[in-house]
């Protein structure tokens, strides 16, 4: 049952209307940007070379690996 | 028999006491919701965490019982169909305007805390008033389990928050910011603080300041420009994409959040009394006499509750929490308080610290005075032993109570013990409080001290504390406990 009996205020509410407008803006930018970024990884491959370079061993486990041969 | 006085602004129900129980009448058509909000994962949770008050529905057979109990049938007769539930009791209740601000913060973190972890399970929370929390010594708990409903997932719009911001956000800013007192705030306003009375207090630069425009400034210019009549403001505007819907209330959870971090009352505040333990008149002998004499009578009562009445920075209440008891520690000092609060909620001790002037109790407020009961209705016979330590001389000649007085409250307080710090007239702040008006004690001593004490508790032992004009006295109340 859904029935609003506190007092909503009148500037804090037109206050949070306004801010939710500008988040709700924000929200169809930061999903156009996610749009972009992958699609940008999918034509310039750009998801290969960060999966290239997950595998590049650290220089400490270079390192850690050549004291484990000894 | 008392009245029965129930809540009464939510039309979903409301709770009320009856017969030492803490029971809730929930309308029929609000059922649903509520059983399913007590199914969520979040609900059970916060009950598992004592965040959120526990709630039994009761079966048939109990609730047709109560509902035939006289006193009760003709309140629930007159109330539309619903069902009954009970709630933990709170061993103590206490009030916004009882509280430090470090305990309207904690209030005001859990409500946010719960509103936000609502929304995953679909609910929400239709108040945010500090008058939905109690406190289980320095933990809150919110009690108005009702308060969550099933949220329309197409309304971007909390509209609790501008409840959240009139009695959270403001008065800890104006607590912060003009040193308010919570009493000051909550005694006259139930609702806390608008932004528009606030920004009358605002300087013209100040109106400009980052915290103040969000909070004060741009709403009360908004309510100004305005109309009031425009009824489609309050209509809801459902957004048909629910990701875009969670990410603003997310986006709005998450300001408010930092906003009241940004509030949280500074620690190590100054006062009048808050350095008292390194500035006290006791040599440490004297301070050692005293705490032992106070232990000996808390081993041998074992007072399961005690109120150290004038607790000032909680030493003595810190150590009938150790005996074990669940303790209010009450000062008029919110400073002091304050203090209290930290230090118990760091040692996990169970003190509830309250801002109360023994002097000028809080007095009953709400709708014909029967929403916040008084302090002494609520502390009358309420515990099992009462400590007053270093406070008489307060009473006596600050607020020039007479004697028989201070102990026919004492004897009412308590229903077994009471430890009692009598000082002589010759006592360097005695005389520092008469300031000159030192004939109306002139006849005031030890043996006039017990002959008053006798007319309401038996004296089981006293002790003067070396090198001091004070002596500590354990008393029993007579005609046993009650």
């Amino acid at each position: 049952m859904f029935v609003a009996y506190i007092d909503p205020g009148l500037g804090a509410l037109l206050w949070q209307t306004t801010v939710a407008s500008c988040v709700g803006f924000l929200f169809y930018l930061k999903k156009s940007r996610r749009w972009i970024v992958g699609r940008s990884q999918k034509l310039f491959g750009l998801n290969r070379k960060k999966t290239e370079s997950a595998l590049v061993i650290p220089a400490g486990e270079k390192l850690k690996a050549k004291t484990d041969v000894r | 028999m008392s009245p029965i006085t129930p809540s009464f602004r939510d039309p979903a129900g409301g709770c009320f006491s009856f017969q030492g129980r803490v029971l809730r009448w929930v309308a029929a058509d609000a059922v649903p919701d509520f059983e399913q909000f007590l199914q969520t994962q979040f609900a059970r949770q916060g009950i598992t965490q004592q965040k959120i008050i526990s709630s039994r529905r009761l079966e048939e057979e109990e609730a047709a019982a109560l509902r035939e109990s006289p006193g009760l049938d003709a309140f629930l007769a007159a109330r539309p169909p619903g069902a009954l539930y009970e709630h933990d009791r709170i061993a103590f209740p206490s009030y916004p305007h009882e509280w430090p601000p470090e305990m309207l913060w904690a209030a005001g973190r859990l409500t946010l805390e719960l509103a936000r972890a609502a929304l995953a399970d679909g609910f929400g929370l239709k108040d945010a008033t500090p008058h939905n929390i109690l406190f289980r010594g320095t933990e809150p708990v919110f009690i108005d389990a009702l308060s969550f409903e099933r949220r329309n997932p197409g309304d971007p719009i909390w509209l609790a928050e501008a409840q959240l911001t009139r009695t959270f956000l403001l008065p800890l800013l104006a607590n912060r910011r003009w040193g308010l007192l919570l009493a000051e705030i909550f005694t006259t306003r139930r609702d806390g603080l608008e932004p528009e009375e606030v920004y009358r207090w605002c300087g013209p630069l100040e109106q400009f300041s980052p915290r103040m425009l969000s909070l004060v400034s741009l709403p009360a210019w908004l309510s100004r420009r305005a109309s009031p009549d425009n009824r489609k403001l309050y209509q809801p505007q459902l957004l048909a994409n629910p990701e875009k819907v969670q990410f603003i209330l997310e986006s709005l959870f998450q300001r408010r959040v930092r906003t009241l971090a940004a509030l949280q009352p500074a620690g190590q505040k100054k006062s009048t009394w808050s350095d008292y333990m390194s500035t006290h008149s006791y040599d440490d002998p004297a301070f050692a006499a005293k705490e032992q004499f106070v232990n000996e009578a808390l081993r041998e009562f074992k007072p399961a509750r005690v109120l150290d009445a004038g607790a000032n920075t909680g030493h003595f209440s810190v150590l009938a929490a150790q005996a074990g008891a669940e303790v209010v520690a009450v000062d008029l000092d919110a400073a002091c308080v304050g203090a209290i609060w930290r230090r118990a909620r760091e040692q996990r001790l169970n003190i509830q610290p309250l801002v109360v002037n023994l002097a000028r109790p809080s007095p009953a407020l709400g709708w014909r005075n029967r929403e916040c009961p008084s302090f002494l209705d609520r502390a009358t016979g309420a515990f099992d032993g009462v400590l007053m330590l270093a406070l008489i001389h307060h009473l006596l000649v600050t607020e020039r109570i007479p004697l028989e007085e201070i102990l026919q409250l004492a004897y009412e307080l308590t229903r077994s013990l009471l430890v009692i710090e009598f000082i002589e007239p010759q006592d360097d702040m005695f005389r520092r409080l008469t300031r000159g008006r030192e004939a109306l004690h002139a006849s005031l001593n030890a043996a006039v001290f017990e002959r008053a004490c006798a007319a309401h508790f038996e004296i089981v032992r006293s002790l003067a504390l070396p090198g001091t004009q004070r002596r500590m006295y354990c008393l029993k109340r007579k005609g046993g406990v009650r």
